[in-house]
């Protein structure tokens, strides 16, 4: 036992409950546990939290300093609750305080609000608030220490770990799933079986969440696009949203009446959207694709950066509708029968088009020329691969996919303007290629539905969205960089540099 | 940093061996057409208007000078874009903002705290009650704007090394690409972190009023015989040089030259240069690898917080996302100066400025394609020399 130690880690604790203090997340909690429980008011859900948060730091403290005696585990467990509790309490104290003396925090610091205040004093003087926090908090603490150390004692974390081994040897043990296995058609009738389900999903699910799932789709098309530039050939892309502007302005302009009025069909604007902006990809691709991977990077976010100030000023105003983008695109039509409300299978089309293109590369000479390429460049290249045209290659491929995801997405929003392609665009798509698990198209669905189609059904948590891209990027490349779902190659190559670093070895780049 | 060995392959456009120099003097004799048709053809400008584009051109290079320094460092030892130093200098252009806001809410930013004690001394001495007056502002301008930077540096120095505490430090053995996708993460977080504690609306640094955005030395450049009645008078164009200007360009300069004395004349510095030529040998004599690195990044945060605070005080406008733009920039004046060079990065970041105010009236664009102008430079500086103008100063090992 360390009690300076576990001082200074409630100390630390105290510090990260500020933060969220000031980022408003407790205030967030307070109102989606209100939303769930229909309560009075969100005070229940932000003291929840902030006892939830000494629980853990009591529970893990106690674990971390292998206290096995129950007077220590006691005594650590009372100081990591009542050291945050403190930090809290004076928080608590000062705020209030100030909120009562009419001090305009929130001109400052505008979640500081005097409802979020509220939330703690609970309408108490804050004094009073301020001591029931503590006390509450020291009392999670102690609870959470002596759940640790009982926890401990039990060796609930191995038996909770061998219980759930033993479930899943069950699961695998049953003759369903045994003969399922060896079944070597269980895998196209599961797949048929979703994709039926997502061929019939829109009875089923109402206008709004079709079309959410439209947009999720689309966002796969883009990721499957990333996927080959970023995960396959290693190649950081971040003006990814160029090209899907390229293609988005292109059947924008060719198929809109106002800027030009060329009013072409859909299905002729769609192929030629697609080939500018594999064009575009070969074209940027020839000068940058010699240079170090984290140059790159920043050249390809200059070049979208470049593409969405153009779009946005007014030199090109005549050409494509300036700051006030294009109107009325045209919608695909076949055989007369307007397609505008059959959309989203047409972005399954696409995106059974997108996966089986890219998975047969992915399994073919050019795929594991890539995957070469990304994990070593010079063997690569020593072994005969033309490592250029395979880049360029991969390039033109995800500029492709992105053409094709601007065009849908342009037709289907009947709109396209300089606000559709900005540099988060290519954040988002980046973030659920990794997050998904980098060179895996399941991964790519996966990350799809969790990073577009979550935030649609958390609405709460709008605003808390990109803070939490952010949060999971920098957590996903610390603690699980191949993904949710990753490739099995890739992942083995990952752990298998895990293994190697326990060697001193120069971190060589990935980059060229 | 600048003993290091140079030996790179060559990493130029090889599309023949023409291209470039063709490139090269098409590239020549468009700038000289320019200039010819600026000096003899159109008058779009008087040389007042120059003037000022080039005084501005010089402030925002100094500002970037000082981004372009956190960035050239951190590359220079951890091989890793800080996607995120933008974002840190955000913060302290924050920071200062309410230092400067508490100041104004308790009366003392213009206040004559020097008072009623100021006005004895002055008697005392002789000089009148303005003079104390005066001098009692001008202490506490001083003093609020020196609280002002020492908390904004102090921010996102703590910032910068919390940031590699958290997001790089475990990352170190990693590919090269994993701690990029970190920092970009990392960025992200700030920037949306600062946007729900400060809110998205824009907010105004609130100077003080000695030091206004408005006030500064007039000169006169230019001009032209005016005869009213009876007299015929040399009347001269004013051009504005504003004190904020003044002290944003004379601070970044002090703050380069010290840091190059920090890097190449004391005990860290030597110890921040042997860990970036090589890391274990540095380890194996001694050097406690990742107190440099915590040290490196401490600097670059002071640098990004000073940069903020200037940055805040000369062009006032001030939002969560204010840090991304000037990041990518002072990256490129970073990249134009040579990477990993101190020297560099200060050329770099004010050639980098003077283009981009020169830059549109010299070539004829309008300035909203100022930006567009500074990312082509980035683009064609990685292409055609990606090894900067000073050349970069790397470890061989990791290219």
């Amino acid at each position: 036992m360390n009690i300076r130690a576990t001082i200074r880690r409630g100390l630390l604790v105290g510090l990260v409950v500020l933060f969220i203090f000031v980022l408003g997340v407790t205030t967030l909690t307070g109102s989606i546990v209100q939303g769930w429980f229909k309560l009075d008011s969100g005070a229940a859900g932000a003291w929840l939290l902030l006892c939830g948060l000494a629980l853990w730091n009591g529970a893990t403290t106690v674990r971390r300093a292998a206290c096995h005696s129950w007077k220590a585990a006691l005594w650590n467990g009372l100081l990591a609750g009542a050291v945050p509790g403190l930090v809290v309490a004076a928080y608590t104290l000062a705020t209030g305080a100030l909120i009562a003396a009419g001090a305009p925090l929130r001109e400052w610091l505008v979640q500081l609000t005097p409802e979020a205040i509220g939330l703690l004093t609970l309408g108490r003087p804050p004094l009073a608030a301020a001591g029931l926090l503590w006390a509450a908090l020291a009392a999670a603490g102690l609870v959470g220490g002596l759940l640790g150390e009982w926890g401990a004692r039990r060796h609930w974390g191995e038996s909770i770990r061998r219980r759930g081994q033993a479930g899943r040897a069950a699961i695998v043990a049953l003759p369903v799933v045994q003969k399922s296995v060896a079944f070597k058609y269980t895998r196209y009738i599961l797949i048929g079986v979703g994709v039926v389900l997502l061929v019939i999903a829109p009875l089923f699910l109402g206008q709004y969440w079709t079309y959410t799932l439209g947009l999720v789709g689309i966002y796969v098309i883009l990721g499957v696009g990333l996927n080959v530039v970023v995960g396959l050939a290693g190649l950081l892309d971040l003006g990814y949203v160029a090209f899907f502007a390229i293609g988005a302005y292109t059947v924008a302009l060719l198929t809109a009446p106002t800027p030009h009025g060329i009013m072409m069909s859909f299905w002729l604007a769609l192929p030629i959207g697609v080939a500018l902006a594999a064009t575009a990809g070969v074209l940027l691709g020839i000068p940058v694709l010699r240079m170090r991977g984290d140059y790159l990077a920043i050249v390809t976010l200059g070049f979208g950066e470049i593409i969405r100030i153009l779009s946005t000023s007014d030199v090109l105003t005549t050409f494509t509708g300036g700051p006030r983008g294009v109107r009325n695109v045209g919608s695909p039509t076949l055989l007369g029968l307007d397609l505008s409300n059959y959309f989203y299978h047409l972005i399954l089309l696409a995106i059974v088009l997108v996966v089986v293109l890219s998975t047969r590369l992915q399994n073919s000479r050019v795929g594991r020329a890539w995957m070469a390429m990304r994990d070593d460049e010079d063997v690569a290249q020593a072994m005969g691969i033309h490592v250029l045209k395979y880049k360029l290659l991969a390039f033109a491929i995800g500029a492709s996919f992105a053409g094709l995801g601007g065009v849908l997405f342009a037709s289907r929003n009947l709109f396209t303007g300089p606000d559709d392609h900005i540099l988060l665009v290519s954040i988002n798509v980046l973030c659920l290629v990794i997050v998904g698990g980098m060179g895996s198209i399941p991964g790519v669905v996966l990350g799809a539905l969790v990073l577009k189609g979550l935030p649609e059904v958390l609405r709460e948590l709008k605003d808390y969205r990109m803070l939490a891209f952010g949060t999971l990027l920098v957590v996903m490349m610390i603690l699980r960089p191949e993904g949710l779902w990753p490739s099995k190659r890739r992942s083995l190559e990952l752990r298998a540099d895990d293994e190697a670093a326990a060697k001193p070895q120069p971190p060589t780049g990935a980059g060229p | 940093m600048a003993d290091a060995k140079q030996v790179h392959p060559k990493r130029t456009l090889r599309l023949g061996k023409w291209v470039q120099p063709i490139l090269g003097v098409v590239f020549a004799a468009f700038l000289l057409w320019r200039l010819y048709r600026i000096l003899f053809v159109e008058h779009v400008y008087g040389p007042d208007t120059w003037v000022k584009f080039a005084i501005s051109g010089l402030i925002l290079g100094g500002v970037y000078a000082v981004i372009a320094l956190g960035y050239t460092l951190v590359y220079g030892i951890l091989f890793m874009i800080n996607f995120a130093h933008g974002d840190v200098m955000m913060l302290g252009a924050y920071m200062g903002y309410f230092v400067l806001e508490g100041f104004k809410s308790a009366n003392m930013l213009d206040w004559n705290w020097a008072g009623p004690l100021g006005a004895g001394i002055a008697s005392a001495l002789g000089a009148s009650a303005e003079a104390a007056t005066e001098a009692g502002a001008i202490a506490s301008l001083v003093l609020a704007v020196l609280i002002a930077f020492v908390a904004g540096m102090g921010v996102s120095m703590l910032t910068a090394i919390g940031l590699e505490r958290i997001a790089y430090r475990p990352l170190r053995r990693a590919p090269r690409l994993v701690p990029l996708i970190s920092a970009i993460g990392a960025s992200l977080f700030l920037e949306n972190a600062a946007q729900l504690m400060f809110g998205a609306t824009p907010r105004v640094y609130s100077n003080p009023t000695l030091i206004d955005r408005k006030a500064g030395w007039t000169l006169y450049v230019g001009g032209e015989w005016v005869s009213s009645p009876g007299v015929t008078a040399w009347q001269g164009k004013p051009v504005l040089l504003t004190y904020t200007g003044v002290i944003t360009f004379v601070m970044s300069v002090v703050l380069m030259v010290v840091l190059y004395i920090l890097v190449q004349r004391t005990r860290m510095g030597r110890a921040m240069r042997a860990v970036a030529e090589d890391k274990e040998t540095a380890a194996l004599m001694g050097i406690d690898i990742d107190r440099v690195i915590g040290n490196t990044f401490a600097i670059s945060g002071l640098l990004a917080g000073a940069a903020g605070v200037l940055w805040g005080l000369h062009m006032g406008r001030l939002d969560p996302m204010i840090g991304f733009i000037p990041g990518l920039k002072a990256f490129t004046a970073a990249v134009l100066g040579g990477i990993g060079n101190v020297p560099g990065a200060m050329l770099g970041g004010l050639t980098l400025g003077i283009l981009e105010a020169v830059g549109p009236g010299f070539l004829g664009m309008p300035f909203q394609l100022k930006d567009v102008l500074a990312f082509s430079t980035l683009v064609l500086v990685l292409i055609f020399r990606p090894r900067g103008i000073l050349g970069e100063v790397l470890s061989e090992k990791k290219m």
